[in-house]
């Protein structure tokens, strides 16, 4: 399970170069990305990704890394400094952060993002080591009906925390599906909806397709808004960073939310943004004094940050073990290996654990990283801040366009990528989340070959259907997921009814 | 201003005659040979999921008709105003011109006119941002052909 030999390669692959440099480049485009409004991890990650086809897997995917955890903590410097969000992860930062900077204690504040950030990475990061070995040498025991059962799982949980909706998710997360179903069938051979095109003999291309979802949508969203002027008169930031003596006050909230984020992000789902609002209401709810949260306080800094940057761990351990992405930014990642030539699942492991323990430790030299690089980034910030949307639009644009066609060499890419744009531009203004419909064009194709091949062993029998004991306790777990947040709200209904007789 | 409801409503329908239109498409999903026998037929996954999208779009619609909202969206409009859709909505036909442009004279010209015409779609006057941006999308076009080697 720890292979030695692959430990030992993935630090001689660490200390190369090209490889570091990647990392230290990846932390800084990552925090760019993060800080500018609206441009999230999936997008910066998405980006990056046509120039990985240049690159080897390890530097490639160590690029990537440190974009997607650069990219969550960049969103809590905007949302500090002037109360908007750089990503959605960093919502709840903006409660207790924009309070604290108004305050004339940015720095402090400031600081404390940073700090809280890096160590709920690192304590990810480590639970990412532990477990995601154990849980690929269980993982290789599976077949098509645990496979079924997860994806299954993976799905239904998008789509429960994607929106106000249910059926809504769920009807874009079976549209993100079927659309997997285009192209040749992988069991027998039949065309379906290739309309006479060889372009799509294999399908929709998934890279094409997650960009123009990200960011294409984003960007035609944010052309609508892009006069609008951020008001922000600073024309440098200064950091402090907590002292020992703040981090033993806040030693309890830093652990528990990291704990939390980390198991909010192994769960599939719109991980970090979940994971912070979640660890900010459990520590509200355990203060003493509850009513100082939102006015400017550090635990409410600390609990949402560090859940936010745990979540990056916590996602890549279904990611890596199991070929099922634990958001939206590991299925924009699980492209990445697709690039490479690698299809992330146990096999993996056995194949090729020198990359997945080259990752581990790459997570880890990241988050070390992070705290300096984000001590000068701060720095720039304003600068950042201050960048108009009407420049980002036709850049990214650009950058999309132009990325995805030097990966394929093709127009037809292009196309695919302006129509996912469209059909995500669509589906947002309509009040759908994209969420269920990325992880489901990602596990499309696992789930249909799952539950054809399931089919097909059971033989028409459903008790051979669910004999799979394994299978089983993923449905009971989905079930008691499904059930948990309205059996709480029966319990705290009487509960509250019993206090007032 | 275009309500969700009535966007929603126009939106499932569409979807409603898309999925009947794929569905019978997928009737005529034929495997050639021996593997044609093989397992369950091409068509049974792409219709099981038309069928749950056809069952989805029904109480997302109905919603929308009985109660006027899904999802808490009751009285909120598409855009925020006239001038958002207008940005929006040109922004999206600039960038399908420009993909038109890319296909029909080549990558040099559809470059030079996604910036400016975005910027325009977008309402932008300042000159300095037509100079910023058509700055970056040489940037662009010279990282990519000259550092990434692709041939446009």
């Amino acid at each position: 399970m720890y292979d030695l030999t692959a430990i030992g390669a993935a630090f001689a692959n660490l200390a190369d170069p090209f490889t570091l440099l990647m990392l230290v480049l990846g932390i800084a485009l990552g925090l760019v990305i993060g800080i500018l409004p609206g441009l999230g991890p999936p997008i910066a990650i998405a980006l990056a990704l046509p120039f990985t086809f240049y690159m080897d897997a390890i530097p490639s995917l160590i690029l990537l890394l440190a974009i997607y955890n650069a990219a969550i903590y960049g969103g809590s410097i905007s949302a500090v400094s002037v109360g908007i969000p750089g990503t959605g992860a960093a919502i709840a930062t903006v409660l207790d952060g924009n309070q604290m900077f108004k305050q004339g204690r940015g720095g402090e504040a400031l600081g404390l993002s940073l700090a809280a950030s890096v160590i709920g990475g690192l304590v990810s990061v480590v639970a990412l080591a532990f477990i995601a070995p154990l849980l690929a040498e269980f993982a290789i025991k599976f077949g098509p009906r645990e496979y079924l059962a997860i994806s299954v799982f993976g799905l239904v949980v998008v789509v429960r925390v994607a929106g106000a909706s249910l059926f809504k998710g769920l009807l874009v997360g079976c549209l993100g599906i079927w659309l997997t179903t285009w192209g040749l069938d992988e069991l027998n051979g039949a065309e379906r909806y290739t309309f006479g095109t060889y372009h799509l003999y294999e399908g929709i291309p998934l890279v094409p397709f997650l960009v123009g979802i990200f960011a294409v949508s984003e960007v035609l969203i944010g052309a609508e808004t892009a006069l609008r002027k951020v008001e922000f008169d600073v024309t440098s930031l200064t950091v402090k960073l907590p002292g020992m003596k703040v981090l033993s006050q806040l030693k309890g909230n830093l652990m528990r939310s990291s704990v939390l984020g980390t198991v909010i992000g192994i769960i599939p789902g719109e991980g970090a943004a979940v994971a912070a609002f979640f660890a900010y209401s459990e520590e509200k709810r355990r203060s003493k004094t509850p009513e100082k949260f939102g006015t400017g306080i550090p635990e409410g800094i600390v609990a949402p940050e560090s859940a936010n940057n745990a979540t990056v761990g916590g996602a890549l351990i279904p990611t890596l073990t199991l070929g099922v992405p634990g958001s939206p930014a590991a299925a924009v990642l699980l492209g990445a290996f697709l690039i490479q030539g690698l299809a992330p699942g146990p096999t993996l492991f056995d194949e090729r654990p020198d990359i997945m323990f080259s990752l581990f430790l790459g997570l880890f030299l990241i988050n070390v990283l992070l705290l300096f690089i984000g001590l000068i980034a701060i720095r720039f910030a304003a600068k950042l801040i201050m960048v108009p949307m009407s420049v980002i639009v036709p850049t990214v644009l650009l950058l999309s366009v132009t990325g995805i066609y030097s990966v394929s060499n093709s127009l037809f890419s292009v196309g695919i990528l302006l129509g996912a744009g469209v059909l995500g531009y669509v589906v947002r203004k309509l009040g759908y989340s994209i969420a269920p419909l990325s992880i489901g064009f990602v596990l499309g194709h696992i789930l249909e070959n799952a539950l054809r091949q399931s089919i097909t062993i059971a033989d028409g029998s459903i008790a051979e259907f669910f004999d799979t004991p394994i299978g089983i306790g993923i449905y009971v777990a989905l079930f008691l997921t499904i059930m948990w947040g309205p059996a709480m709200t029966w319990i705290r209904g009487k509960m509250e009814g019993v206090e007032d007789a | 201003m275009l309500s969700q409801r009535m966007a929603n409503i126009v939106f499932l329908i569409l979807l409603l005659v898309a999925a009947a239109y794929f569905a019978w498409l997928a009737e005529g999903f034929e495997a050639a040979g021996l593997l044609a026998s093989s397992g369950l037929p091409s068509k049974f996954f792409p219709q099981l999921l038309l069928g749950l999208i056809v069952a989805c779009a029904v109480m997302v619609l109905l919603a929308y008709i009985t109660k006027g909202s899904a999802g808490g969206d009751e009285g909120q409009t598409v855009y925020g105003s006239p001038i958002d859709a207008v940005r929006g909505l040109l922004t999206l036909v600039a960038m399908i011109v420009a993909y038109v442009i890319w296909r029909n004279v080549g990558y040099v010209a559809m470059a030079a006119f996604l910036g400016p015409a975005t910027l325009a779609t977008m309402g932008v006057r300042n000159p300095v941002i037509y100079g910023v941006v058509l700055a970056l999308a040489a940037c662009v076009y010279l990282v990519f052909s000259r550092l990434l080697g692709t041939q446009f």
